[in-house]
């Protein structure tokens, strides 16, 4: 057997004590053996040996064995499902929601609507997404009114019986549209645009001057839902004490907790979030969803309450990656070398701000590319359309201006006729270079990676493999 | 209610249930057995799969009444008290599983496929993997882990391996 670092065979050990083989006795029930009191730390600024290695989780075994508990795989005592109502339209003014009728039905035991949230609005930077929309509703996932029943199939049941009327509003879907000036503000008197960013570098005008060749470039990408297997899904309980406890899939439980208090107007030491497992993130459930709601149905019914995301809700009321538009202006000199670079990113937000402010940010700074180019100009903004919002999704913008400029670097590379790995080993960043912001970058390995990577797979230049 | 009779990982069960309700709803709500998951209710991503008399059914779209009389087999029939089934230790050994809400239905879409044929070819694998989405592995350790327990590296029992 090769011979393993101490960390990785110490981690095995630790892993083995657990002794996890008895709890096989009752399948369906939580571990009758006794957890280690001892847990693995990792040390701060140790480089963990993962290169090479088999990576195990802890925690896997139990979910091989159909063990671990995710949300939906809990149940409290007297627990009530609960269904939200979404709109369906995806810009309208909210005129009436009749809830009579699925309060009326045996089984149902609470209903509320945006008028029953204390404060109907949260966000981790803007404070514009409402919790259940009250009075305009801005996509057609916005959630109307939910209620809570004793079972699931009654909670859907009853949704349906909510009438809402609505005063449909011309929706706007174009980001170009939301951009202009004369568009009606979607979140008046907020703008449209609410989210700009510039960076500045050298004199993109001479840098265009100098160049042999100037390349111009529009690119888009799509939507993207992050489709976690596991739909979101969260759990409230209150003691009689008004504590408030909420089992949730939150991936940032922290945060989750301050936009829950301000929601329900419940201090944050009366609030505690139990993160379970979850089963898949991958920046969709870095904010609240059903908690508010369910906290309020729990509150309501007096018992607790627990809400499932549907898949359809998964794509129409969750967070997506941002669409961008991105249009690229690129002088070159004649062996290929950047000299001047101009960027104007367009981000699509969708209904509420959520976390567009980092992704705006980090796509701006990330849009030259791993290159060194010494006159630059990128500008970026996001606008408000009515559509599914967008937020965190692994990379923050980050994929989608690498689609951009990696795709012109192959048609500058085209153009003049040279190899596309050598017009990027001749741009890319050195030890040293300084990046669009004007960091100074450390451990810089573009070329040696780059390289790598080509003799890996046998790149033979100009397209070719050996 | 109709009243579904039906064997669950060797043991009779009963239960009288709503003529609507899905084979996973009365696993996971009414036995307990909440290791087959509800992903889409749909069909498409294969977390809910099971074992019915030797075929693999996604159990969202199954109703509790057409499993009546018949054998169902879930992730929490596999492993005994002595030892892992050889599929969920080559999982585990191969890392196979990260959030693991796909792995329940992933491991019975292999027991099902290795039951039937012994050396599956890997594009065999990829086959019977088909109904089983999973969004955080790429699949490739768990086709790698189905290998494994195919050549027989993972026959041992774990309780006696070294
Ligand atoms: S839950 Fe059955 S296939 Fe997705
Ligand atoms: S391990 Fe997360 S979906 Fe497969």
């Amino acid at each position: 057997m090769e011979k393993k670092p101490a960390a990785v065979v110490e981690r095995e050990a630790r892993v083995e004590t657990r002794d996890v083989v008895e709890m096989l006795r009752a399948p369906a029930a939580a571990p009758l053996v006794p957890l280690p009191l001892e847990v693995l730390v990792p040390e701060a600024r140790q480089q963990t040996p993962a290169v090479r290695q088999r990576a195990t989780r802890p925690d896997c075994r139990l979910h091989g064995l159909g063990q671990t508990k995710y949300i939906d795989d809990m149940y409290l005592p007297g627990m009530l499902y609960a269904k939200i109502k979404r709109a369906g339209i995806a810009s309208a003014r909210i005129l009436s929601v009749d809830t009579k009728e699925a309060e009326a039905m045996p089984g149902v035991v609470a209903v509320i609507t945006g008028r029953d949230v204390p404060v109907n609005s949260f966000g981790p930077s803007l404070k514009d997404q409402p919790v259940l929309a009250d009075e305009r509703v801005f996509h057609a996932g916005d959630g109307v009114a939910a209620v809570a029943a004793v079972t699931e199939q009654i909670a859907a049941e009853a949704i349906e019986k909510i009438k809402v009327e609505y005063e449909p509003i011309r929706p706007v879907l174009d980001p170009f549209e939301s951009l202009k000036l004369e568009t009606p503000g979607l979140h008046a008197p907020n703008p449209n645009i609410y989210g700009h960013k510039v960076i500045k570098k050298g004199d993109v005008a001479k840098g265009f001057a100098e160049s042999y060749r100037i390349f111009e470039g529009s690119y888009r990408t799509q939507m993207v839902e992050h489709v976690p297997l596991e739909p979101h899904a969260s759990i409230a309980t209150w003691d009689p004490n008004g504590r408030l406890t909420i089992y949730s899939t939150l991936g940032r439980i922290t945060l989750g907790r301050a936009d829950i208090s301000r929601t329900l107007g419940v201090p944050m030491s009366r609030i505690r979030i139990i993160a379970t497992i979850v089963g898949g993130n991958f920046g969709g459930k870095n904010e609240i969803t059903t908690e508010p709601v369910v906290a309020l149905l729990a509150k309501k019914s007096g018992r607790p309450v627990k809400c499932t995301f549907t898949r359809p809700e998964e794509f129409a009321s969750s967070t997506t990656r941002h669409p961008l538009v991105m249009d690229y202006k690129t002088g070159v000199s004649r062996e290929g070398r950047i000299l001047a670079r101009q960027i104007r990113l367009v981000l699509d937000g969708g209904a509420y701000c959520s976390w567009s402010e980092t992704t705006l940010g980090k796509a701006c700074i990330l849009s030259a590319g791993p290159y060194q180019i010494d006159n630059l100009y990128a500008e970026a903004f996001v606008v408000y359309t009515n559509k599914t919002m967008t937020g965190a999704m692994r990379g923050f913008g980050a994929p989608q201006v690498c689609f951009a400029y990696e795709s012109q670097m192959d048609d500058i590379a085209t153009a003049l006729n040279i190899d596309p790995l050598e017009i990027r080993m001749l741009n890319a960043l050195k030890e040293g270079s300084l990046s669009p912001t004007s960091q100074k970058l450390h451990s810089v390995v573009v070329r040696e990676t780059l390289l790598q990577a080509a003799q890996r797979f046998g790149w033979n230049g100009n397209g070719a493999r050996s | 209610m109709t009243k579904v009779t039906l064997n669950v990982n060797g043991e009779t069960r009963t239960a009288s249930v709503p003529p609507e309700m899905t084979l996973l709803r009365l696993l996971r709500e009414e036995f307990g057995l909440t290791g087959a998951k509800l992903g889409c209710d749909v069909g498409d991503c294969g977390a809910c799969t099971v074992i019915v008399d030797g075929k693999t059914v996604n159990s969202c779209l199954m109703l509790a009444p057409q499993a009546d009389g018949r054998d169902v087999l879930t992730v929490e029939g596999l492993a005994t008290m002595e030892r892992l089934h050889p599929i969920q230790k080559a999982f585990e050994e191969k890392g196979s599983l990260q959030c693991g809400f796909c792995g329940p239905g992933v491991i019975m879409s292999a027991k099902a496929l290795l039951d039937e044929n012994p050396d599956p070819s890997v594009l065999e694998i990829r086959d019977a993997l088909a109904g089983n989405l999973c969004r955080c592995t790429g699949y490739s350790k768990m086709i790698e882990a189905i290998q494994d327990v195919a050549r027989g590296d993972n026959r041992q029992p774990v309780g006696e391996s070294a």
